[in-house]
């Protein structure tokens, strides 16, 4: 004879083995037996027990680290009522990144993003594309499902979330926050942690969460550091950095924990205090000394303001504490891409691949590699892999282009405008293979494409220099040297220090003083 | 740091030299150098500051007048100015300057700031021919297409030049034609010419307080000169080219030379005596400024150098200089023989030239149009100058300024001596071209293979791309066309924006048709198909359509748009739009 076990054991089991649907449907089943009404006094301990379970089953479905995720929406970059001083002093602030202090490769050797920091090696939400200069750009950036970038923090991802949840319950919200006393669930704190989160992160009512946060750290008596950290959180996603940091602050004074040191940088970043955040993750590392996520932050916080010498020497103290760090392996391994050691790069893009990263960029980048440190028995290959494993036609399309780099280096231009048109074939927006194409283009004497090409590509990548410079080249031997002067103009704008674009400037505006 | 540093270090070596005695950023002043002059009007002993201010180029002409630092009296300029001068026109006691303001076709002359005389230059010929046309307009002979026909004959051919009127004429639109020559017709034609620059040149003692004539430059390539009393002109010399720039020395009644430099890049030396100019200086580009010192010539170029000339247009030297010219004064500062050139540069600096050698640099906030050096009030070394804004500064010579001969300019760059930052060739490096040198014949061969197995990939997939139509630009001869899509808009309805442009070299493309393929549960359009227009080659044709985003669910789709040819079921060429997601909810 079977003997049942204690459901609420079984529910529990299931969700520490992050069975969580299954977990929500037993947690259902014993609320229907014994329901947990919201408005009595005296509920069960198992329902009440059940309800909390589900609380956290709903919660952990949908949960993201709110350390790690973060976006500025257009109506941050652009409505920004805060920023005070348009021009900062170099170095101090993440909007104005300035050339590279560290020394690092310029961008003739290391391509920029559109915000003018070099492309990492490692894609996170703030890396994906910069802040753009004027609202038109904004809003026509690229905006497609995944490089999208939300209008607003506040509405954007979590708002999708929020949805997708109520999607999955047909049948309505499993709590309704509008008929709950929260003064009552303040003062039971064994449920109302589980019910912040669930309404932080399943519901999404950031209002609510902080009634109930406030409510809650009052009935401890300002003491309990967790809560003044929710307050601190609830704050932040509403854009009051000011009290968000207050409470962090207050938070640390309690206890001194790494959530809340990432928290508060999170806020300094977001206030464009660079610097406070740095020695703020410096204080961090006096009391967890060696502490990965902080030495990742500083890291980061260095590669953003394009002092890449620095964020690489972070990053190696970060593999000295965790050597499978994968972000830290990427870094270096890009940074030493673009500083001409191709062959050091292969090896630490090699360690990932035995550390089971197993996808189209990794052979992508291992076949550029293999390509540059001259093992060519190994470069085809690995892109043959890449394109095994691409997972969209962005991908796909970056591996034609890299593909089509290859091509020009071995001399088949042919090969390498199949290549290129491939790439365009696969993602339209491709400025950069745009820019190469045009240059083939030119290359067989068919200016008009070329020019076409190029007017293509600096409209889809104002950001970079190539085309404008392409452009200006062109059109000086066609003799439009009005038309070669704005864009050798936009070229410099792009890229102050090319010296080939000085030159070519300087060539004009000789031609334009000369009798 | 370092930097801080030298900074603060050249700003005390300037301060060694200049004393800051006034800045108004906002003085509303907008002028050139030669509109701006010192001089004594009252006959106190005490210099005014004269300008000619050209106010916003199209209204707010002004004759303004400085004492110290605040503004002594303003006129009405009736047109811009284009040069201003202040000389002495007679013997009288007590002995107080004119001004005289040159602007159009006239001279004003003003006396203790008031208006004193008109000086208006003689009329030209007028072609007998317009004339003639005219004159029949007045009679009614003529309609007005055959006079405008006749009257553009006569500007394509004739050598005298239309007057104004024919040429406003020929401007008008046919309908209002008909109102001006009713109006006009009565008036006989005049053909004016306009002055372009003024100097001052003494009758016939070289002392500072004797009479001067006036010299004229002016658009029809003559140079004038003016007697002072009776304003009849003395002298009538012309040029191969319209003078911009005029510098005078001499006596009327003795030898004078007067430099004039001109429109197409030359600069003529004119002497008494001879009607044409007497030494020609050919520069390779146009000049921007003109200084005589002593009895050189220094001219500042456009090509940003400054070059100097002998009295007989035999070069000197040329110094290159960091940026363009804005503007050029004299500083001669008679007490202490010291004379110089003061270039104001385009990037907030002037600079002072002793012969070729660079002495001294000033740092300005803005931008110098104009640079007078002088006289003012009691002080004999002031520097005055206007800035772009419209700013006025004035700055005094400290009397303890020593200048040294001595070039400033710097010696070899700096970056001579930066180490390049090469990075080092790693032992991994050497230890795989040691693979590669063992196993170079496989490697070769893996590669070779790799290589064909890749051409034939490469092949398939573009063959594949290319009959479908996949790319975003046609490969076919006839119609070689590109197109880039771009999204607008948070949603729920956004704007698509196809660039199509057509690449051909000369050949225009017709019967094109765009249409769309989307997911109609998500999204709505009005018109999914449409005909494009004729295309020119070369231009840029945006074709803007909306769509609308049906679904509030966060989800977005790809939409894909064919650029189709009439009769041929096959798309010329293919775009895919990634649809961003729609961030607003739709009005249900």
């Amino acid at each position: 004879m079977e003997v049942p076990m204690d459901p609420l054991f079984l529910a529990w089991s299931y969700f520490r083995r992050r069975k969580f649907q299954k977990c929500s449907e037993l947690c259902s089943k014993i609320l229907e037996d014994s329901p947990y009404d919201q408005e009595t006094d005296t509920p069960s301990v198992i329902s009440e027990a059940a309800w909390s379970l589900k609380t956290r089953t709903l919660t952990e479905m949908v949960y993201i680290d709110e350390v790690d995720v973060d976006q500025e929406g257009i109506a941050e970059m652009m409505l920004d009522e805060s920023s005070i001083a348009q021009v900062a002093r170099p170095g101090t602030s993440l909007r104005l990144p300035g050339t590279s202090q560290g020394g690092g490769p310029t961008p003739a050797v290391r391509p920029m993003t559109q915000s003018g920091r070099p492309i990492t090696g490692f894609v996170r939400p703030s890396t994906q594309s910069g802040r753009p200069g004027t609202m038109e750009q904004a809003i026509k950036t690229p905006r497609t499902a995944h490089t999208a970038r939300p209008v607003t923090s506040a509405s954007g991802r979590f708002v999708r979330l929020g949805t997708a949840s109520m999607l999955t319950n047909p049948e309505g919200p499993f709590i309704n926050l509008s008929r709950l006393n929260l003064a009552k669930y303040a003062q039971k704190p064994n449920l109302s942690k589980t019910l912040f989160e669930y309404i932080f992160h399943h519901e999404n009512d950031v209002k609510n969460a902080l009634d109930l946060a406030a409510l809650a750290t009052e009935h401890a008596q300002f003491k309990d550091w967790w809560w003044k950290v929710q307050l601190g959180k609830c704050y932040y996603r509403l854009g009051l950095l000011r009290e968000a940091e207050k409470q962090f602050r207050s938070a640390l004074n309690h206890q001194e924990i790494v959530d809340t040191y990432l928290y508060l940088a999170k806020v300094y970043q977001r206030l464009d205090q660079p610097i406070t955040a740095l020695n703020l993750f410096k204080q961090g590392l006096d009391h967890f000394p060696g502490e990965v996520t902080l030495l990742t932050g500083i890291a980061r916080i260095h590669e953003e303001m394009n002092n890449i010498t620095s964020a690489t020497e972070y990053y190696k103290d970060v593999l000295k504490q965790d050597n499978t760090h994968v972000e830290a392996i990427a870094c270096i391994g890009s940074n030493h891409f673009y500083t001409d050691q191709p062959e050091i790069a292969l090896r630490f893009y090699r360690r990932l691949l035995q550390m089971g990263v197993y996808n189209c960029q990794l052979y992508n980048n291992l076949g550029l590699c293999c390509f540059y440190a001259q093992q060519y028995d190994m470069t085809l290959s690995s892109f043959e892999r890449a394109l095994s494993l691409v997972a969209n036609d962005e991908e796909l399309a970056d591996v034609w282009y890299n593909l089509g780099h290859v091509a020009v280096g071995i001399g088949d231009l042919g090969l390498a405008y199949q290549c290129f048109k491939l790439a365009l074939a696969n993602n339209n927006d491709h400025a950069e293979a745009y820019n190469n194409l045009a240059v083939l283009e030119l290359r067989k004497g068919r200016i008009e494409q070329a020019k076409a090409f190029l007017q293509t590509a600096s409209s889809l990548a104002p950001h970079m220099y190539e085309p404008h410079f392409n452009f200006s080249t062109l059109s000086d031997t066609v003799g439009d040297l009005q038309s070669s002067y704005m864009a050798a103009q936009k070229s410099e704008d792009a890229f102050p220090e090319h010296v080939d674009t000085q030159q070519i400037l300087k060539n004009l505006r000789q031609h334009f003083a000369v009798l | 740091m370092t930097t801080a540093t030298a900074e603060m270090k050249e700003n005390t070596e300037a301060n060694s030299k200049w004393l800051d005695a006034h800045y108004d950023p906002v003085a509303n002043l907008y002028t050139f150098s030669p509109c701006i002059t010192l001089a004594d009007l009252q006959g106190d002993g005490e210099n005014k500051l004269v300008v000619g201010d050209l106010g916003t180029g199209v209204c707010n002409m002004k004759l303004k007048v400085y004492r110290g630092t605040s503004l002594m009296s303003e006129n009405t300029l009736l047109d811009l100015p284009t040069g201003l001068v202040s000389f002495l026109m007679d013997q009288h006691e007590p002995r107080t300057p004119a001004i005289a303001v040159a602007s159009g076709p006239f001279i004003y002359i003003y006396k203790n700031l008031r208006p004193y005389f008109k000086f208006t230059l003689p009329t030209l010929d007028v072609n007998p021919l317009e004339q003639e046309v005219w004159s029949q307009a007045k009679e009614d002979m003529i309609d007005l297409m055959s006079l405008k026909e006749m009257l553009e004959g006569i500007r394509d051919k004739a050598e005298i030049p239309l007057s104004v009127r024919s040429l406003k004429f020929l401007m008008l639109d046919p309908q209002e034609m008909e109102a001006f020559v009713n109006v006009h017709k009565q008036q006989p034609i005049r053909r004016q010419t306009v002055i372009t620059c003024v100097g001052t040149l003494k009758k016939n003692m070289a002392d500072e307080d004797a009479v001067s004539c006036l010299v004229i430059g002016t658009e029809s390539m003559d140079v004038y000169i003016l007697d002072p009393e009776a304003f009849t002109i003395l002298c009538k010399m012309s040029l191969p080219s319209v003078p911009t720039l005029m510098d005078v020395t001499g006596q009327f009644d003795v030898e004078f030379r007067i430099t004039v430099a001109c429109r197409n890049g030359n600069i003529y030396i004119l002497r008494r005596d001879s009607p044409r100019p007497k030494y020609c200086i050919e520069l390779t580009s146009h000049p921007v400024g003109l200084v005589r010192v002593g009895k050189n010539v220094v001219v500042g170029c456009a090509q940003e150098t400054l070059q100097g000339y002998t009295q007989k247009g035999k070069k000197l030297w040329t110094a290159y200089l960091p940026a363009p010219v804005t503007a050029m004064g004299l500083m001669d500062h008679h007490t202490r023989g010291f004379q110089a050139v003061l270039v104001g540069l385009a990037n907030c600096e002037v600079h002072m030239y002793r012969e070729k050698n660079l002495v001294s640099i000033i740092k300005t906030p803005d931008v110098v149009t104009s640079i007078c050096f002088g006289r003012y009030g009691r002080e004999d070394g002031t520097l005055i100058m206007t800035t772009k804004g419209g700013g006025l500064m004035v700055k005094i010579l400290k009397r303890t300024a020593v200048f040294e001969d001595r070039d400033t300019a710097p010696g070899p760059p700096l970056a001579q001596s930066i180490r390049l930052n090469v990075p080092k060739k790693t032992k991994l490096y050497v230890d795989q071209t040691m693979r590669e040198r063992e196993n170079a014949v496989a490697m070769h061969r893996a590669f070779q293979m790799d290589l064909s197995r890749l051409r034939l990939a490469v092949a398939r997939a573009y063959v594949k791309a290319l009959e479908s139509s996949l790319t975003p630009m046609s490969a076919s001869l006839t119609e070689p066309l590109k197109m880039n899509a771009v999204v607008q808009g948070l949603g729920p309805s956004f704007k698509l924006t196809l660039n199509i442009q057509n690449t051909a070299a000369c050949r225009p493309v017709m019967n094109l048709a765009v249409s769309f393929l989307y997911d109609e549960t998500l999204y709505s359009m009005k018109n999914a198909f449409f005909k494009i227009p004729l295309l020119v080659p070369g231009l840029n044709y945006p074709i803007d359509t909306f769509v609308e985003c049906l679904t509030d669910k966060g989800i977005s789709d790809i939409i894909k748009v064919f650029v189709l040819r009439e009769g041929k079921s096959a798309p010329l060429l293919t775009a895919h739009i990634n649809m961003p997601v729609s961030e607003g909810l739709a009005l249900t």
